[in-house]
């Protein structure tokens, strides 16, 4: 490549990027002189896939989405599954030419340049510390309601408490715990998805009218169209999740197979769970009730369908998903900080690792202690806007990225996985990521420029001179 | 040649005893050093940090292989899941045996058990050409229920090592528990070979045969792997 002599640099510090000749196997990444693991298998990539993304989508958001959209919050939800899919799919082919750590910020800085790179690396960070931070105050609200069914009645108060105390407790456990929690993961997504497919089956059912009592039709979309497009941007915070499978794409087995299959079958699978919830809980209250529940509105949905065993499994469901889309967010955030540290642009210091626990503590306390601040505004709505316009972003770059790689194939550039529908799909996934961002609140939008003008400056004062274009391992 | 594969916890600071080096000189050796992370921690930021450390550490264990006379070289892997890595290196050397290091001196006499559903011809094979023409005494266990069929496996395999000199010993067990049977035996020996067994339910709950005899052993424990049909474990991990 014509570049390629000038791939390197050095940020203010001296520090240059760490780019090392890798050869990729299915089973390791061999550098000169050792080898890294790829462990996860395709269940353990749709278990991170799955696990970030239905804690929100389904026990958090079908109250509010049901009060801004009515019934029409189905096709907001839809709509999500359809962007978050013409992404997936781009986002598929540039993993499997670069499967490594890193994500969205490893295709954009290779594909598209520094700047870019750094502003998405950077961005993608915050994201998913508003993602996290949301997700933890949805726990906080599971955690009141959990106590409220076991009797202890303490109100809503609790809610920012608890969630701040679960944050850190996460946190420290993922400085301190060497137990490999997957298997454990792994087994809440099977546990979950048995319990929204029972319980989405026999609402489905009741819904249109074949058992339990019939409910009275509501008008789709009580307040236009207008509404399911902002609640669709809203509501996007529920799609996010495909692209942490993309930051371990470098310890997936067989990436050329299984990152496509994890990243798009994790979408299509809670796009439809995502739909079919929004039909059910509707039939069951109608729109305007719904909204009333707020952010647990699906324990009453629960409640209605199969009385308090109901309310009971959906409380634990919304406890463990809204925890495991936590957890699984943390990870993420230290590993989207740690392929940014390790090309230079942020100081070498946030890649450490702990020598007692063996775990990267300064990038999860990097990860943990925004959450925390953020956390404590317990504004969900705007947590959750934030962090998807952060994520829409890098999603709209991601896609002109493919387009610059493709255009000009440069000679690595060879992707087990190759988009279908070449040049239309890109094409709508960039329009469309952006356009969703058009229909946020003002504030979320102006938050989100706000903190890309403060990424970008951060590359102008500390990594200007680093070069990432098309510097690959 | 013979390739023995030595998996090491390396920077947990897991080395060798003095005694294996020498009773694996008649060997291809590959020390394995592997770390593993925890699933908090990407493998490669592990390796930028600890690779120098690791690389250090296993250039010398290579060297004291290779000054008892064998020759060794050497693999580093960060990883996630210890089990998967050794077995990928296995197949990937082409890896006769691994051994569990434990500790001893000079090794003056082996406990060979042909015990359970292996291959003895493999076993018997790989111990010929460990011993070479040292003066390594064997003594050949096998635990069964099966008097008469044990009798002649055994009195097969102690022939085929007699025939090269080996000064060898058979010793049979009937109706004892296999796992007591060899432990009792292990006694009076430096070392214990063993066949690899088939996972099992047992094995699932209490850990492998091998890494429990290697506990109660103390001595190091060279475990002789299944032959592997190189196709058809090529087409099973495709479709894992």
């Amino acid at each position: 490549m014509s570049d390629q002599s000038s791939v390197g640099g050095a940020n203010i510090e001296g520090d240059t990027p760490r780019i090392e000749p890798t050869v990729e196997t299915d089973e390791a990444t061999i550098t000169d002189d050792a080898e890294l693991e790829r462990t996860l298998g395709l269940s353990g990539g749709l278990a991170i896939g799955i696990g970030t993304m239905i804690g929100a989508g389904i026990f958090v958001f079908p109250g509010l989405a049901a009060g801004q959209a009515g019934p029409a919050a189905a096709g907001s939800f839809a709509i999500g599954a359809l962007v978050a899919l013409l992404v997936a799919l781009p986002a598929s082919e540039l993993a499997t030419a670069m499967p490594k750590s890193g994500g969205g910020y490893y295709y954009i800085s290779r594909g598209l340049g520094t700047l870019p790179g750094a502003v998405v690396g950077l961005s993608l960070w915050f994201g998913l510390v508003f993602a996290t931070a949301f997700y933890l105050v949805g726990f906080g609200y599971y955690a009141v309601d959990t106590l409220a069914e076991l009797g202890v009645t303490v109100g809503d108060g609790l809610v920012i408490p608890l969630a701040l105390l679960f944050g850190a407790g996460v946190t420290v456990l993922n400085v301190t715990g060497t137990e490999n929690a997957a298997k454990l993961q792994n087994g809440i997504v099977a546990l979950l998805l048995s319990i929204l497919v029972v319980f989405l089956g026999y609402g489905s059912l009741d819904a249109v009218g074949l058992v339990g009592t019939p409910s009275a039709p509501e008008q789709f979309a009580p307040f236009g169209t207008l509404p399911v497009l902002t609640t669709a941007a809203l509501v996007f915070t529920s799609y996010l999740g495909f692209a942490q499978v993309a930051t371990v794409a470098g310890e997936m087995r067989d990436p050329g197979r299984n990152l496509p299959l994890a990243m798009v079958g994790s979408v299509l699978i809670v796009g439809v769970l995502y739909v079919a919830t929004i039909f059910v809980s509707t039939s069951a209250f109608g729109s305007e009730r719904l909204a009333t529940f707020g952010e647990t509105a699906m324990v009453e949905v629960g409640r209605h369908y199969f009385g308090s065993i109901g309310a009971v499994a959906i409380v634990f469901g919304g406890l463990l998903a809204t925890m495991s889309s936590a957890n699984a967010s943390v990870l993420s955030t230290s590993r989207a900080i740690y392929a940014v540290s390790k090309d230079a642009l942020l100081p070498r210091r946030a890649s450490h690792i702990n020598l007692r626990y063996g775990t990267p503590h300064v990038a999860l306390g990097m990860a943990g202690g925004p959450i925390l601040a953020l956390v404590a505004t317990g504004r969900v709505e705007l947590l959750a806007e934030v962090a998807s316009f952060l994520h829409l972003i890098t999603y709209g770059l991601l896609c002109v990225a493919l387009l610059a790689l493709r255009r000009n194939e440069p000679v690595w550039y060879d992707p087990d996985f190759r988009v279908p529908g070449y040049p239309v799909v890109p094409i709508l996934g960039a329009l469309a990521s952006f356009a969703l961002l058009g229909f946020m609140q003002p504030v979320s939008q102006l938050v989100g420029i706000a903190i890309m003008l403060a990424t970008a400056g951060w590359y102008a004062y500390y990594g200007r001179g680093v070069s990432l274009k098309g510097a690959v391992e | 040649m013979t390739r023995v594969l030595v998996p090491l916890a390396i920077l947990e600071g897991e080395s060798v005893s003095t005694g294996l080096p020498t009773l694996l000189a008649t060997m291809d050796v590959t020390v394995l050093g592997y770390h593993v992370l925890p699933e908090q921690t990407p493998p490669d930021q592990a390796r930028l940090q600890y690779e120098d450390r690791a690389t250090e550490a296993l250039v010398d264990l290579e060297a004291a292989f290779e000054a008892a006379g064998g020759s060794a070289d050497h693999r580093l892997v960060f990883t996630h899941d210890r089990d998967r890595t050794i077995d990928r290196v296995a197949d990937d050397t082409a890896a006769d045996a691994y051994a569990i290091t434990g500790t001893t001196g000079p090794v003056d006499r082996l406990l060979v058990t042909l015990t359970g559903d292996i291959a003895v011809d493999r076993i018997t094979s790989f111990v010929t050409e460990l011993v070479g023409d040292r003066e390594i005494g064997v003594t050949l266990l096998l635990a069964t229920n099966d008097e008469p069929r044990g009798r002649t496996v055994l009195e097969r395999a102690v022939a085929s090592l007699a025939e090269r000199d080996i000064d060898v010993e058979p010793e049979l067990a009937v109706d004892e528990p296999p796992l007591e049977a060899l432990l009792a035996a292990a006694a009076g020996h430096d070392a214990i070979v063993m066949g690899e067994q088939a996972p099992s339910l047992r094995s699932f709950l209490l850990g492998e045969d091998a890494e429990r005899i290697a506990a109660e052993s103390v001595g190091p424990v060279l475990v002789v792997r299944e032959h592997r049909d190189e196709t058809a474990d090529g087409e099973e991990q495709r479709q894992s």
